[in-house]
């Protein structure tokens, strides 16, 4: 079954109009098999590893958070959005006639929101829910097509490709978590403000979850250890100027719980530390499930990080020696 | 100087290359020509240090790597990454302080926009020229003239010779055989992972008019136009 599973038929039958949508579908089921096999686990474990996930993150969210209904769908859109890209659309718009394209395009938003939909009408949020069915539908119509040629400034010019990537490209996820701070400071929700700045953690880890390409690392003249601490210190004092003005507006609304706020900047700095060895560790390959099970302990448990961090650190250095000897 | 003795590679069990012995000096210019898949890249890779193999590659400014400017055929861009910033990106990997970019931007590149939205001709030149402000002592420039508009074409010719003049050991890589006449100062002809001929400058047209034969052979007619 494995094998069937593998094995992707000519993609020239997207050409033919009498085939029907089920072979797309069946191989974008193939491909995200193969992303499980990848990353070293069996396709039905992934999946339900990702159901289970997504419904333990989900109740934790609303648990947690007043406004976990606006932020969940803010969530799935971004995950619909992703699926507007342009040129996935041109490639769709080629392949496809135009009502059978609008039909995949319908059909996948659908698919994408549904987990959503369906949480949020259990958890009672019916009208968000809709809304969220509705705009992701919208989604399915458009294409995310850019003809202006602008280029988003940023503050970190010269140093860290990955700051100026990241930033650019998570621009709308960091202003997003600017906003659930303005929220959870104006209904004075202290958990909310927290979660905030553990989004912008999240998404700095982002940046540093690809390996670049071999020669971006070949270039340097440094050596291992002198590359891993230039990008930590980088990574580190772009992540406190990133985070620093959540941290600020906490400790002077809630200036008595100044302590979870630090711990919780401390265990994002850690986490950033790890996630940078981690990858280095893997590199030039992808973090596979080992750094993932590592990273996602040290995530449940933060003084486990100061036990990985050393353990990376020493396997990154090997990794690196190729390329810096 | 960069000296290949006995350097042989292999990905499983295929040889890819095979006892590569060669030397490689300053102020000269080196055309490497083969079929796809005739290890030219893999050699390149070799010399850079980015694939382990067997021999020795010792040059006179070590480690070797840190000297040369290496432009693949197909450069990785980041996305959302500029051509400033790229050049940037770069040259503080080498630590050179580069000052004013756009005094420097000989192939005229908006260098303000994203690289990978630059066309394949641009992304090639602005490879280029990051590893040109790199100051490098070696340069391997795989395909260099791959997708460049005529006009950039002569730039980078010049450049090359500015670069022989300037003492630097280059390597090309080229499947435009004018291209190499009009550059190199030696053409090796790697096949099946070896160097089955090196010429120099006089030689070069009959190179041209061999490899033609041996690529060439029936061919044409084996198509049966009519």
């Amino acid at each position: 079954m494995l094998n069937n599973l593998l094995i992707i038929p000519n993609t020239a039958i997207f050409s033919n109009q009498t085939n029907n949508l089920k072979s797309y579908f069946s191989i974008q089921i193939k491909i995200a098999a193969r992303k499980f096999l990848d990353f070293g686990v069996h396709p039905v474990l992934g999946v339900l590893l990702i159901l289970v996930g997504f419904i333990a993150f989900s109740e934790y969210l609303f648990h947690q958070i007043s406004f976990a209904a606006y932020l969940f769908a803010f969530v799935s859109l971004t995950f619909t959005s992703a699926l507007s890209a342009q040129k996935r659309n041109d490639f769709l718009q080629l392949c496809f006639p135009e009502k059978r394209y609008k039909s995949v395009r319908t059909i996948e938003n659908t698919l994408a929101s549904l987990p959503f939909v369906i949480f949020l009408v259990y958890k009672q949020n019916l009208l968000v829910a809709v809304i969220l069915l509705f705009i992701s539908l919208l989604f399915a119509w458009s294409n995310f097509r850019t003809n202006f040629n602008f280029t988003l400034p940023t503050p970190f010019y010269k140093k860290p490709f990955e700051f100026i990537v990241g930033f650019r490209k998570t621009i709308l996820l960091l202003i997003g978590a600017c906003f659930i701070e303005f929220i959870a400071l104006s209904v004075n929700n202290f958990n909310l403000g927290i979660f905030a700045l553990a989004i912008v953690f999240l998404i700095v880890l982002t940046f540093y979850t690809t390996p670049e390409n071999e020669i971006f690392v070949w270039n340097f003249i440094v050596s291992p250890t002198k590359f891993l601490l230039s990008k930590i210190k980088i990574a580190l004092f772009f992540s406190s100027l990133l985070s620093l003005p959540f941290v600020a507006t906490l400790v002077s609304f809630y200036p008595e719980k100044y302590l979870i706020i630090l711990a919780t900047w401390l265990i994002g700095f850690m986490l950033i530390i790890t996630v940078i060895l981690a990858k280095y560790a893997a590199y030039p390959s992808e973090m596979n499930l080992p750094e993932g099970i590592v990273i996602a302990l040290g995530l449940s448990f933060p003084p486990l990080l100061l036990i990985f961090a050393p353990y990376f650190y020493f396997k990154a250095i090997q990794k690196l020696k190729p390329y810096l000897p | 100087m960069i000296e290949i003795k006995n350097l042989c590679k292999s990905f499983g069990n295929k040889q890819v290359l095979n006892n590569i012995n060669i030397q490689f000096e300053h102020g000269k210019v080196y055309g490497i020509v083969g079929e796809n898949g005739a290890g030219k890249t893999t050699l390149f890779r070799c010399i850079a240090g980015l694939e382990d193999f067997e021999g020795e590659i010792q040059a006179t400014k070590t480690p070797l790597k840190n000297h040369l400017g290496l432009l693949f055929t197909d450069p990785f861009f980041f996305p959302k990454l500029t051509g400033k910033e790229y050049i940037q990106l770069l040259c503080n990997a080498r630590e050179i302080d580069l000052g004013d970019i756009e005094a420097r931007n000989v192939f005229d590149l908006p260098l303000n926009q994203y690289a990978s939205t630059y066309s394949t001709g641009m992304k090639k030149k602005l490879a280029i020229t990051a590893i040109l402000l790199q100051e490098n002592d070696y340069f391997i420039l795989d395909e260099p003239f791959n997708g460049v508009d005529i006009q950039s074409n002569i730039i980078i010719t010049e450049i090359i010779q500015k670069l022989k003049e300037l003492e630097k050991v280059v390597l090309i890589s080229s499947h435009i055989f004018s291209t190499l006449s009009a550059t190199c100062d030696e053409i090796h002809l790697l096949k099946d992972g070896q160097i089955i001929r090196s010429v120099e400058k006089p030689e070069f047209d009959m190179l041209e008019n061999e490899m033609k034969e041996i690529v060439m052979e029936n061919r044409i007619d084996r198509l049966g136009l009519k």
